[in-house]
């Protein structure tokens, strides 16, 4: 009996893994094998052509243009102005996305009741439509003259970004504005964060809450020593939705700005990739970017399998 | 200072000393241990050995070792026994005709007329810089049988990747018939061997007249509007390519000293200068950086604008907002030592329909085809003798205030082409943009 017993759980266990077959040949074929190409190329070299030519031993790699790209960071050169600009931006858009976000998706999961369908609904409408599409709506919104333009004007928020320095001149909001950018990646971005925020205050135990109140905590203190420390894998998991693609975002600042003082690393990266001699160094900036993803990739996962770890303790 | 990429005559023990104070450089080449280090692309490098050669003045080549067509080095690209044109009196074939061009650049109905004509069914591929299509076409993932759209900066790369066939003139009594005499023998392809032209435009300064108040033809320096545009900051734009960007403060600078500038330089201190120029563009009107000014300035987004010629004439047959006349438009370019540029038709060294490939470039060759491609679509002019401004303004098709924007063969000769460049050159050109473009 033991012996049957053990041999279906064995069965099942490879059964359950062979599931997992599909997800690990994608991922391989097309990221680990992409990633690897990325690599290769960039530290390959390139011919008399100006055409790539990946180095696919390691043993091979010319670390000739990683280095000199390094150079270009650590000697205050325009790379580093780009990658320092792309945090920012990211760092700010990230913020106001929670700011904004958090409140939507706390009252769609706590407090919306009968309707947090419909606001469902309403937050994952803005996926229905192309990112591309909705910037490009946003251009004729805030051009000088349209609505957008108006709006603000009426409700005195360009009054705001006029006399704290974020906006050059009236009705000036494409004349390449960071602000504009940071907006713009806000807008883009929100529903990917919205969405696992709301997923993880949906599962938060009413009763954990209710235990709180019992116990003597106001509502403000029952959200800050329990609704929010039992958001934060939502919080976590949002930041790094919302973070990877925005780091590599170029379309945006392209679209709304078209500015020099806007590019991000995503633009230089494009530029260096689609035209010119330099396809190399291209390859070496998305080595580098996928680094800093990693970085942040890291963390989330560490944080997210220690709360997994303190959770299965409790239990 | 050095640019970092200048290290690349150094030993790579050398190079890991020099960069001890980098971390991550260190580390990284420390791991790579047995790695070399350079950013000298391969099969770059040797000089000239014998000692006649000694005798000359050596000039940069191009990719793949190739001569750089120059006006005072014009280049006759040999045929090849295993390249040779198709010959005489062959039959059309069938098709389909296999085309590669850039998004909205030829006449749809002008197409389907060729369609009917030739019994054929014209199937066109896109693409979106010139680099993408040499690169698809060069690695073999697209193989058609007429190229539409590239420039005498791209006839190197085309012939070293050996990626066109050589064209057989019989079959193109359109091109002595109408084209201009200087494009039929042009410097970067001798004879029109394997490209016949396409269209030919100018670079230039477009403007709205109702928004500009500055008379900038009469300017001593036209260009210099762009260093006094403060109070159109955030309407300027600069087009969102590194040669014609940065020649434009080069073309600035040779007005103001009365020289002629080389507008293909490959030389660091020039290119720099260029560049920094540019720089100055930013805190002074904020400049955007695009190509989409055909659309721009017809809607007043933009009120001031580096153009290419055939952009201000499409914005004015197609992107008039309602209500908003065309002679709102102005164009200025310079009469000389500015920049002008033509497209060519090529063939794919591997067309299935090489007859019928030439059928296709011969009817765009024709005067009414070209004219109708022009006029109907594309704003982009063809260099037909029949042609000309002025019978186009007199019909009311084009505002006086674009004249300028029609280029003449005169003023074709008397400006320069945007060439390629040596590898290094290339590299200079792409560094210096890089700079500007990362703010």
């Amino acid at each position: 009996m033991v012996e049957v017993q053990g041999g279906l759980g064995l069965g099942s266990r490879w059964t359950w893994r062979a599931l997992a077959l599909p997800g690990v040949a994608w991922l391989t074929v097309f990221f680990l094998i992409a990633f690897y190409a990325v690599l290769c190329v960039a530290f390959g070299n390139q011919d008399s052509l100006s055409q790539p030519v990946p180095f696919w031993n390691p043993l091979d790699w010319n670390v000739g243009y990683f280095l000199s790209v390094m150079h270009d960071i650590f000697h205050n050169g325009p790379f580093l102005t780009v990658f320092i600009r792309t945090i920012v931006f990211v760092v700010i858009a990230m913020a106001l996305c929670l700011v904004v976000g958090y409140p939507v998706a706390y009252f769609a999961a706590r407090h919306a009741g009968r309707w947090k369908g419909l606001v469902l609904v309403l937050l994952i409408v803005p996926f229905w439509i192309n990112y591309l599409m909705r910037m490009l709506a946003w251009i004729n919104l805030l051009s000088p003259g349209g609505w957008g333009t108006r709006i603000l004007h009426g409700l005195g928020i360009e009054w705001i970004f006029l006399h704290l320095g974020l906006l050059s001149n009236p009705g000036g909001w494409l004349d390449g504005q960071q602000s504009t950018v940071i907006l713009a990646l806000v807008y883009g971005y929100i529903p990917f964060l919205i969405l696992p925020l709301f997923a993880a205050l949906d599962r938060i135990d009413q009763r954990q809450i209710e235990a709180a109140r019992d116990l003597g905590a106001s509502s403000f203190s029952a959200f800050l020593r329990v609704t929010l420390p039992l958001s934060v894998p939502g919080i976590l998991a949002g930041v790094v939705l919302v973070a990877l693609p925005m780091f590599g975002d170029y379309y945006t600042p392209d679209l709304v700005s078209a500015s020099t003082k806007t590019n991000m690393i995503g633009n230089q990266i494009d530029e260096f990739t689609r035209q010119g001699s330099e396809k190399v160094s291209g390859a070496v900036l998305t080595i580098l970017l996928s680094l800093l993803l990693l970085v942040l990739m890291a963390y989330y996962l560490r944080t997210t399998r220690r709360a997994g770890q303190e959770a299965g303790a409790e239990g | 200072m050095a640019h970092p990429k200048d290290r690349s005559g150094l030993t790579r023990r050398q190079v890991l000393r020099g960069a001890a104070g980098s971390a991550i450089g260190l580390s990284a080449a420390g791991l790579l241990a047995g790695c070399e280090n350079t950013t000298t692309p391969l099969g770059v490098g040797g000089g000239p050995t014998s000692a006649a050669s000694k005798l000359v003045v050596q000039k940069p080549l191009g990719p793949g070792g190739l001569p750089l067509p120059r006006p005072d080095n014009a280049v006759t690209w040999a045929i090849t026994p295993e390249n040779e044109p198709i010959k005489d009196g062959k039959p059309v074939e069938r098709g389909p005709l296999r085309a590669y061009n850039y998004a909205n650049y030829i006449d749809p109905a002008t197409v389907k007329k060729f369609e009917d004509q030739y019994h054929t069914s014209v199937q066109i591929a896109t693409y979106n810089s010139a680099d993408e299509a040499i690169a698809k076409l060069a690695a073999g993932a697209v193989a058609f049988d007429v190229i539409i759209g590239l420039a005498g900066s791209n006839i190197v790369d085309l012939i070293a990747h050996k990626l066109l066939q050589p064209l057989n003139h019989s079959y193109l009594p359109n091109l002595s018939k109408n084209i201009w005499p200087d494009l039929q023998d042009p410097f970067y392809d001798r004879g029109d061997r394997y490209t016949v032209p396409y269209t030919v435009w100018s670079d230039g300064i477009g403007w709205r007249n109702d928004k500009v108040s500055e008379d900038i033809p009469s300017m001593p320096v036209p260009w210099d509007i762009f260093w006094h545009s403060q109070q159109y900051r955030g309407l300027v734009g600069l087009l969102d390519d590194k040669r014609d960007a940065l020649a434009m403060p080069m073309q600035r600078d040779a007005m103001r000293t009365g020289i002629r500038p080389d507008l293909n330089t490959e030389d660091k201190t020039i290119i720099d200068n260029a560049e920094h120029e540019l720089s100055q563009l930013t805190s002074i009107c904020n400049i955007k950086v695009t190509i989409t000014d055909f659309q721009t300035l017809p809607e007043g987004k933009t009120v001031l604008h580096h153009s290419w010629s055939g952009d201000l004439l499409a914005g004015a047959f197609y992107y008039m907002p309602k209500g908003v006349k065309p002679s709102v438009l102005s164009y200025w370019g310079p009469k000389a030592n500015g920049v002008v540029q033509n497209d060519f038709f090529c063939i794919g060294r591997t067309a299935k329909s090489p007859v019928l490939a030439h059928a296709f470039l011969n009817f765009f060759l024709d005067e009414t085809n070209a004219y109708n491609n022009f006029i109907n679509y594309n704003g982009y002019a063809p260099p037909q003798n029949g042609i000309d401004a002025e019978a186009l303004i007199k019909r009311g098709l084009i505002p006086k205030t674009l004249t300028e924007a029609l280029v003449r063969p005169d003023q074709f000769a008397a400006n320069q082409e945007l060439l390629q460049l040596s590898v290094e050159g290339e590299r200079l050109w792409d560094d210096a943009w890089s700079r500007f473009k990362a703010g």
